[in-house]
């Protein structure tokens, strides 16, 4: 049982890591096609993934709702959001419009989901607005630094701002390609080498918590 | 209780209202305020203008409704201006979420522009696996999408002619919301597959994308609002992006401008302070 437990996933990711490492350096056509099979088969994998999550999520929440947890009401709203919506697809067989009439699930979408999703974004603003006024204070120097590159890019980023200090917009711009850009490119250096370091430990064996718990 | 501690303990509400005029009142009077045009869009603009005729350019829609406001009047613009080019549209998706977005939004502009499914422009749709999807493009298109958003066979459709994979695109720009979206269009499919790469994002994301944009692995980014707003000046319709520029203005002044309050109050009670604890 261990074999199967440990050793063969641990042979398996060695084995396929090896491979489609080396395959991105080989334009061989054989590697090309083991590239396009291996993709099919991660696309595949990746609609059974969608459905693993869909179940974890109904999972979860059922035992929120058995257990009448703190806020299962919710838990309720999204059992009958899912199965609304999973129901109301079915029926219309996946279409959201049929010759160019809306489906009950095009209804759903467009007048629920696309209205929803756009307020939850759209509150973000008037939060932001309000976590700016108590916290964005100069309280040190680099809060103050931090505070004053703020205030040019938004400045810089609206005809308004452009309007009022006209050279806002260029002072932004310089701080966007040359401060930021130099920054950014730093930790995305230092990101990729680690991700490169946690590829090795995986393909090796040495990092092994994707493989769960468990007994042995 | 001071002024000063007054105003920075100030009802939330209260700046609630302030933003939400600040929003609503430009939209219902616009001031119309010219809008200065940047490198990183005029990239993208350039690149889509100096395309010959029937070139087939890919455009992936990699967000959903929750983005709709900066992103939909992007991808607005750069079909408007496709289409205008009598380019070939191959469109998709790799958010399931924007699936029913994207295909309105495309159906909407070549509507408006006279072109027809299928022969100028066709839609893929959504397919799992994320930025597998992008491999499995750049090594067979037709394997990835079998068959169009409409269930329609993808093989024979005349506006995929001569396109067999990614490597027989000229352009693709993808309009990401997140991941997977420019940088995932860049790592799994441009540096593999050699084809010129735009972008367009948030707001809040552009600043992350940079880096790729000095390095020409994206050669420009449209970026939120802002930048859809310059790409519909310079493609000469202007739409919502422009429109919405103005009560983006007054929200980012009016921000500025509560921040400067809270400090000044936070300075002076500062000063308070130290004034009070230097007396005997």
């Amino acid at each position: 049982m261990i074999f199967l437990r440990r050793q063969l996933p641990l042979l398996i990711t060695m084995i396929t890591g090896l491979i489609f490492a080396g395959q991105y350096y080989v334009p061989h056509p054989a590697s090309e096609q083991l590239l396009t099979s291996a993709t099919k088969w991660l696309q595949i994998i990746g609609g059974f993934a969608l459905v693993l999550g869909v179940t974890s999520l109904f999972q979860v929440h059922a035992a929120k709702i058995r257990r009448k947890e703190a806020g299962w009401g919710y838990s309720m709203v999204l059992y009958a959001g899912m199965l609304g919506t999973m129901a109301v697809g079915w029926w219309a067989n996946g279409k959201e419009s049929v010759e160019g009439v809306s489906t009950a699930f095009g209804w759903v979408y467009n007048f629920m989901m696309v209205p929803l999703q756009g307020t939850m974004f759209a509150i973000l603003a008037f939060f932001i607005a309000s976590a700016a006024y108590r916290s964005f204070r100069a309280r040190s120097r680099e809060a103050a630094v931090l505070l004053i590159a703020a205030v040019i890019v938004m400045m810089g980023r609206v005809p308004l701002g452009e309007y009022l200090v006209p050279v806002s917009g260029d002072i932004s711009q310089w701080i966007l390609n040359v401060l930021n850009a130099s920054v950014r490119r730093a930790i995305l250096i230092g990101v990729s080498l680690g991700a490169v370091a946690l590829s090795f430990k995986i393909i090796f064996g040495v990092e092994r918590s994707y493989l769960g718990g468990g007994k042995e | 209780m001071s002024f000063a501690e007054r105003m920075l303990k100030i009802d939330r509400r209260i700046i609630f209202v302030v933003i939400g005029l600040c929003t609503l009142l430009p939209l219902l009077y616009p001031v119309g305020l010219p809008i200065k045009i940047s490198q990183e869009v005029r990239g993208v603009y350039d690149h889509i203008e100096s395309l010959p005729e029937r070139s087939v350019i890919l455009l992936s829609l990699d967000f959903d409704p929750a983005s709709k406001p900066e992103l939909y009047p992007q991808a607005v613009a750069i079909l408007r201006h496709a289409f205008k080019k009598n380019l070939r549209v191959v469109a998709m998706t790799l958010w399931v979420s924007g699936t029913g977005m994207a295909d309105e939004l495309l159906t909407k502009v070549a509507n408006e522009s006279g072109k027809q499914r299928g022969t100028d422009f066709v839609f893929l749709g959504w397919s799992p696996g994320g930025t597998a999807v992008i491999i499995n493009m750049g090594q067979d298109l037709y394997n990835a999408f079998p068959s169009d958003y409409g269930g329609k066979p993808t093989r024979g459709q005349p506006v995929l002619e001569g396109v067999n994979s990614l490597k027989d695109v000229i352009y693709a720009v993808s309009l990401g919301a997140g991941n997977p979206g420019v940088e995932a269009w860049y790592v799994f499919g441009k540096d593999k597959y050699k084809f010129e790469l735009g972008g367009g994002c948030t707001g809040v994301m552009a600043p992350g994308l940079y880096p790729l944009l000095r390095s020409g692995q994206i050669n420009g980014l449209i970026g939120g609002l802002r930048g859809a707003a310059e790409y519909e000046s310079l493609i000469g319709q202007k739409g919502r992006a422009v429109a919405g520029m103005d009560a983006q203005s007054a929200t980012h002044v009016a921000i500025i401008a509560l921040v400067g309050l809270c400090n000044i109050f936070y300075f002076s009670l500062r000063r308070q302070a130290r004034q009070q604890g230097s007396q005997p």
